[in-house]
C-alpha cells in the first residue's frame, strides 16, 4: 500500500495534457477531467462543477457537460483518511505551487476551476496545506478583473476557496492545535452552502464546508475533524442503506405470489406488499395470504398453513420487500413485533379492559402512567362455558392481520389507529379465533 | 367473475398447455366458455391400472372465489372407482373439499385426480357399491373397471363375457347403461342383477 493511494489521486500533469511519466506515472490518469490546457469553451465547461448535480439532481447524469464532483471514484473516497495522514509529506504538495504559478497567468479562469475541482476531489488531501507560502498567489487572490463568469455560481465557489483555506490560516495564526480546540472555537457550517450555494460567498459568517465525496454537499467542516468523521460515517451508512434497498428491490422484483400468480411488484401500488410467513419461505402478496388465512370455509389447520407447503405459521409479517435469508427475515419479524409492541392493545385499554390474548398479545399492555402490566397467560378456553365460547373463536394472529394493515402506513398514524380500533370495537368477535400454542 | 379468478385461470391455462404432462398426453385443459368460468379437463388413465388406455373427461367449474375455494370438478366420462360416483361422476377427494390450498392449480388438481385413479381410497368412498366390491373382490373390481374404461373411455380391453351378459339384459328391454350398472353392482351375477332390475 506504499504507493497505492496515489493511484487514486488524479495526475494534474496528465489532466493538463503534459505528464512526462506516461504509463509509469504513480498518479491517476483519467480522461474525465479537462485533458488539455486549451481554453476552449468545451474545456471550460468540463472543468466547472455541475450545480444541479451538487444539489443532487442532474438530469443529464453521466452525459452532463459539467463536472459531477461526486463521481470521483469510490476508491478515492475511501482513501480520504489516508490522504489526510500522508498529505503533508506527499510529493503532490510540492508540485502544487508550480502548477499554479505556471498556469495561473493565462487561462486563469479554467485553472481556478480545475484547481478547485481537484481540491474537491481530494477534498481532505491537504494539497494546499504545505503551499502556504504560495497560496497568496492562488488565483482566488489575484483580482479576476472583468471576467463576467465570476457572477455565476462558480464565482461563489471560487470565493469560498478562501474559506477552504481557512483551516490552514487559522492553524498558523490562532490555534496551534485546531483539531483539539473546544467546540466553542468552531464556527458553524453554512447551511446554505451545504444545501447548494451561499450568496454571501466568502463574506459568509459561517464556515463553508468542503464537499463530501459521497453526498456531494459542502458538509465537511474544514476544522472539525470529528464532524468530518461523523459526516462521512453518516454518508457511508446512508450509502449502505441505499445499497441494501436496491438489493431488496432487486431480489423482490421477480417474485410472484403463489396465490394470484402475479408478480408482486407489478401489482397495483397498494398491493405491492409481501406477506412473509415466519415458518416457510413461500412467497405471497399480503392481500392474497391474508385473504386465504381469513377463509372461513376451511379448518384453521388448513388456512393457517402455507398454501404451498402446508407448514403452519402463526402470523403473517407484512413487508415491502422480499426477504431471502434467515437473518433478513428474523430482523423483519423482530422489527414488526417491535413496532406493534409500542402500540396500546385495544382490548387491554390501558388497564380498563381485559385482553384475551394475555401475554401472548403483540400489543402493548401498559397503564396510563406508563408502567407495563403483566397480564399472565391467555385465558384458557372452556368449551362448556357459553361466554367463553365466543372467545374460542378468536385467534390473536388473525386479529393482528387486521390491525397490521395500519402498521404499514407508519407508526405516526396512531390517531387513525385509535379511531380504527374504536370503530371496530363492535366488530364480530366470532370472525376471529383465539390461538393457543 | 372476480378478477383474480379469471386472471389466475388464464395464467394457469397457459401453464397447463406448456406443461410436460400435456406433451405426454397425460392431461389436457380446454376452455368451455370465454370468461374462464368453465373448463373441460382430460386425464389419461394411469398405466398399470384398470383405467390404462382410457381418456377421462372432466367438467371443471371455477367459482368466483377461486383460488380461495377449490374448483368444482366431476367426471363426465363414466367410471368405476370407489371414490367417484358411478352415477353422477362426483369426486371424493380431500383437496377438492376441505384440504384445498390456494396455491393449487388446475394442473395439480388434474394430476391429483390421475393419482386418485391409481390409488383408490375405499375407506373414504364416494360410491359405496364400488368401494364394497373393491374391498371384497379386488379382481372383480379390476375387471369391471377395465370394462367401463373400454366402454366409456376408449380403453383397449374388451370383455366379451360381460358384453354377453349385458346383451341378455338389453334383449329384455333394459337400457344398456342401466344393465351395466346392475351387473357391475352384483359382481356380474346375471340372476341377481335381473332380480334387482325387475323388482
Amino acid at each position: 500500500m506504499a504507493e497505492g493511494w496515489t493511484q487514486n489521486v488524479r495526475c494534474r500533469y496528465y489532466a493538463n495534457g503534459m505528464c512526462r511519466e506516461g504509463e509509469a506515472c504513480r498518479y491517476l490518469h483519467q480522461e474525465h477531467a479537462g485533458s488539455s490546457l486549451g481554453t476552449s469553451l468545451r474545456t471550460d465547461l468540463s472543468e466547472i462543477r455541475c450545480r444541479f448535480y451538487q444539489r443532487g439532481s442532474c438530469v443529464y447524469g453521466s452525459r452532463c457537460r459539467f463536472v459531477h464532483a461526486g463521481e470521483v471514484s469510490a476508491s478515492s473516497t475511501n482513501n480520504v483518511s489516508q490522504n489526510t495522514s500522508m498529505a503533508s509529506s506527499s510529493t503532490t504538495l510540492k508540485n502544487s505551487p508550480t502548477h499554479i504559478n505556471k498556469n495561473g497567468q493565462g487561462a486563469r479562469y479554467s485553472q481556478k476551476t480545475s484547481v478547485l475541482k481537484k481540491q474537491g476531489i481530494s477534498s481532505d488531501s491537504g494539497i494546499w496545506e504545505d503551499s502556504d507560502e504560495n497560496w497568496v498567489n492562488a488565483p482566488e487572490f489575484v483580482p479576476a478583473g472583468k471576467d463576467n463568469i465570476l457572477k455565476t455560481a462558480e464565482h461563489v465557489h471560487l470565493k469560498s476557496y478562501a474559506e477552504v483555506l481557512n483551516p490552514v490560516a487559522g492553524k498558523r495564526v490562532s490555534s496551534p492545535q485546531p483539531n483539539l480546540s473546544s467546540s466553542s472555537n468552531k464556527k458553524k457550517l453554512c447551511p446554505f452552502k451545504e444545501a447548494g450555494e451561499c450568496k454571501f460567498g466568502s463574506q459568509c459568517v459561517y464556515v463553508h464546508g468542503d464537499t463530501c465525496d459521497l453526498c456531494g454537499h459542502a458538509s465537511l467542516h474544514p476544522q472539525d475533524k470529528e464532524q468530518r468523521k461523523k459526516h462521512i460515517n453518516e454518508c457511508i451508512k446512508q450509502h449502505e442503506q441505499a445499497m441494501e434497498l436496491s438489493f431488496a428491490v432487486a431480489r423482490s422484483k421477480d417474485k410472484t405470489c403463489g396465490v394470484c400468480f402475479e408478480v408482486v411488484m407489478e401489482k397495483s401500488p397498494r398491493e405491492q406488499r409481501f406477506g412473509i410467513l415466519p415458518n416457510c419461505n413461500h412467497c405471497f402478496c399480503l392481500t392474497c395470504i391474508r385473504k386465504w388465512r381469513q377463509a372461513k370455509q376451511f379448518e384453521n389447520k388448513i388456512i393457517r398453513a402455507c398454501p404451498e407447503c402446508r407448514v403452519t405459521s402463526d402470523f403473517v409479517c407484512p413487508s415491502m420487500y422480499w426477504v431471502d435469508t434467515k437473518e433478513e427475515k428474523e430482523k423483519l419479524i423482530k422489527d414488526y413485533k417491535g413496532a406493534l409492541s409500542v402500540k396500546d392493545c385495544k382490548y387491554f385499554k390501558s388497564g380498563r379492559g381485559k385482553c384475551p390474548f394475555g401475554n401472548k398479545c403483540f400489543y402493548l399492555h401498559a397503564y396510563p402512567d406508563g408502567t407495563k402490566a403483566d397480564v399472565g397467560p391467555p385465558v384458557r378456553q372452556r368449551r362448556h362455558s357459553a361466554d367463553i365460547d365466543v372467545l374460542q373463536q378468536v385467534i390473536l394472529w388473525d386479529f393482528l392481520d387486521e390491525r397490521e394493515n395500519r402498521w404499514l402506513y407508519g407508526i405516526d398514524e396512531l390517531d387513525d389507529l385509535v379511531a380504527f380500533f374504536s370503530d371496530s370495537d363492535d366488530s364480530d368477535w366470532s370472525d376471529y379465533e383465539l390461538f393457543f400454542d | 367473475m372476480a378478477n383474480i379468478a379469471a386472471q389466475r385461470i388464464k395464467r394457469e391455462f397457459k401453464e397447463v398447455i406448456k406443461s410436460e404432462e400435456v406433451a405426454k398426453c397425460a392431461i389436457k385443459v380446454e376452455l368451455v366458455n370465454d370468461n374462464y368460468t368453465e373448463l373441460k379437463g382430460e386425464i389419461a388413465g394411469p398405466p398399470e391400472t384398470p383405467y390404462e388406455g382410457g381418456t377421462f373427461v372432466l367438467e371443471i367449474k371455477v367459482p368466483e372465489t377461486y383460488p380461495f375455494n377449490p374448483p368444482k370438478v366431476r367426471f363426465i366420462t363414466k367410471i368405476w372407482h370407489p371414490n367417484i360416483s358411478s352415477v353422477t361422476g362426483a369426486i371424493c377427494l380431500d383437496i377438492l373439499k376441505d384440504q384445498w390450498a390456494a396455491a393449487m392449480t388446475l394442473r395439480t388438481v388434474l394430476l391429483s385426480l390421475q393419482a386418485l385413479l391409481a390409488a383408490a381410497e375405499p375407506d373414504d368412498p364416494q360410491d359405496a357399491v364400488v368401494a364394497k366390491q373393491f374391498k371384497e373382490n379386488q379382481d372383480m373390481f379390476r375387471q369391471t373397471a377395465r370394462h367401463w374404461t373400454f366402454i366409456y373411455a376408449g380403453g383397449p380391453h374388451k370383455n366379451s363375457d360381460f358384453d354377453l351378459k349385458i346383451r341378455r339384459l338389453t334383449d329384455m328391454g333394459i337400457e344398456d347403461h342401466q344393465a351395466r350398472v346392475a351387473l357391475s353392482s352384483y359382481n356380474w351375477d346375471l340372476e341377481r342383477a335381473t332380480e334387482q332390475l325387475f323388482s
